[in-house]
C-alpha cells in the first residue's frame, strides 16, 4: 500500500510566515462590534425591537469575524471542522427555536 | 533545503498538523467544540425562555451594571488576541514568545475570573441568589458554566506552559498549544453571545 502523502507536496519550501496584521484587523473589527452593541444600550432612547436587531447583528457578524481572523477557518482543510461546528450551531437553533416556542406560544 | 528556513532546524512548517496524530487531535477538537455549542445552545435557550421570570428578585436591568461587563469583555477580547499572538510564535518556531503570549492570556484570563467572582458576590448581596428565581437560576448556570470553562481554560494553559518549559516546542506539544488556543478562542465567542444576550437585552429589558 502506498501511503497517502497528500498534505505533504513536495514543492520547494518557501513557506511564508502569517503576520500579524491579519489578526490586528479581526480585533480592530471586534472592538468595532463591541462598541456599537455596548453604545446602541448605553444610547438608549431607541425603539427596543431595533436595538434588539443591531445586537444579534453585531453578535453573528462578530462570531463571524473571529472564526474567520482567529480560529483559522478560512484555511485549507478545515472541512470536518466546519461540518462539526455547524452541526453544533443547527442543533441550538433548534433548541432556542424550541425553548421560546415552548415557552412564550 | 535552504538553510536559513526555520530558525531551530529541524521542526517542519506548521508543526502542529506535522504527525497524523495531530492532525487527529485538532479535528477531534473541532468536533468536540461542536458538542460544546449545543451544551451552551441548550443554557442560551433555557435562558432565552426564563430570564422574565425574576419572581421577587430584582430584573435583569436593574441588576446589571454595564461598565463591569465593559471590562470584562475588553479582558477576555485582548486575552484572545494575545492566544492568537502565541499561534503566531508556535508557527514561527519561537518557543519563548509563544510561552510568553501564553503567559499573558493567562493574566487577562485570571483578570476576567475575578471580576466574574466580583460580580457574582455582588448580586448575592443584592438579593440575586441561585435559587431566588427561574432568571437567576437560569442567569448562574449560564454564566458560571462559562467562567469554569474560562477556569479550566486557566489550568489547562499553566499546565502547557510547564510542559513547553520542560520539553520544548515539538511535534508532540505543538498541536497542544495549538488547540488550547482554538479553546480560547471558543470561550471568547461564547462570551460575544453572552454579553449580547444576557447583560445587553437585559438592560434593554
Amino acid at each position: 500500500m502506498a501511503s497517502n502523502h497528500s498534505t505533504e507536496e513536495q514543492r520547494p519550501v518557501r513557506h511564508k510566515v502569517e503576520g500579524p496584521k491579519k489578526h490586528i484587523i479581526g480585533f480592530i473589527f471586534s472592538v468595532l462590534l463591541t462598541l456599537i452593541a455596548f453604545a446602541a444600550v448605553a444610547g438608549g432612547e431607541i425603539n427596543t425591537d431595533f436595538i434588539y436587531i443591531i445586537l444579534i447583528g453585531c453578535a453573528i457578524l462578530q462570531v463571524f469575524v473571529q472564526m474567520a481572523f482567529w480560529m483559522h477557518m478560512k484555511d485549507r482543510g478545515h472541512t470536518w471542522a466546519i461540518i462539526g461546528i455547524l452541526f453544533g450551531v443547527f442543533v441550538v437553533f433548534t433548541c432556542v427555536i424550541m425553548a421560546e416556542y415552548w415557552a412564550w406560544w | 533545503m535552504s538553510a536559513h528556513s526555520h530558525t531551530e532546524g529541524q521542526l517542519p512548517h506548521e508543526p502542529e498538523k506535522a504527525t497524523l496524530e495531530g492532525r487527529n487531535k485538532i479535528l477531534g477538537f473541532w468536533l468536540f467544540l461542536g458538542a460544546e455549542t449545543v451544551l451552551f445552545g441548550t443554557l442560551f435557550s433555557a435562558f432565552l425562555a426564563l430570564r422574565d421570570q425574576v419572581l421577587d428578585g430584582p430584573p435583569a436591568h436593574e441588576l446589571f451594571d454595564l461598565k463591569l461587563v465593559a471590562i470584562a469583555t475588553a479582558l477576555l477580547l485582548t486575552s484572545s488576541l494575545t492566544s492568537v499572538f502565541a499561534t503566531q510564535a508556535l508557527h514561527q518556531h519561537k518557543r519563548k514568545a509563544l510561552i510568553n503570549w501564553l503567559i499573558v492570556t493567562v493574566i487577562l484570563g485570571l483578570g476576567f475570573l475575578g471580576l466574574e467572582i466580583y460580580e457574582f458576590t455582588h448580586y448575592v448581596h443584592e438579593g440575586h441568589g441561585f435559587t431566588t428565581s427561574a432568571f437567576s437560576s437560569s442567569f448562574y448556570t449560564l454564566v458560571g458554566f462559562h467562567g469554569a470553562h474560562v477556569a479550566f481554560g486557566i489550568v489547562w494553559i499553566c499546565l502547557l506552559i510547564g510542559q513547553l518549559m520542560k520539553k520544548g516546542l515539538t511535534v508532540v506539544t505543538a498541536p497542544k498549544a495549538y488547540v488550547a488556543g482554538i479553546y480560547w478562542h471558543f470561550i471568547d465567542v461564547v462570551w460575544v453571545f453572552i454579553f449580547t444576550v444576557v447583560y445587553l437585552m437585559g438592560k434593554v429589558g
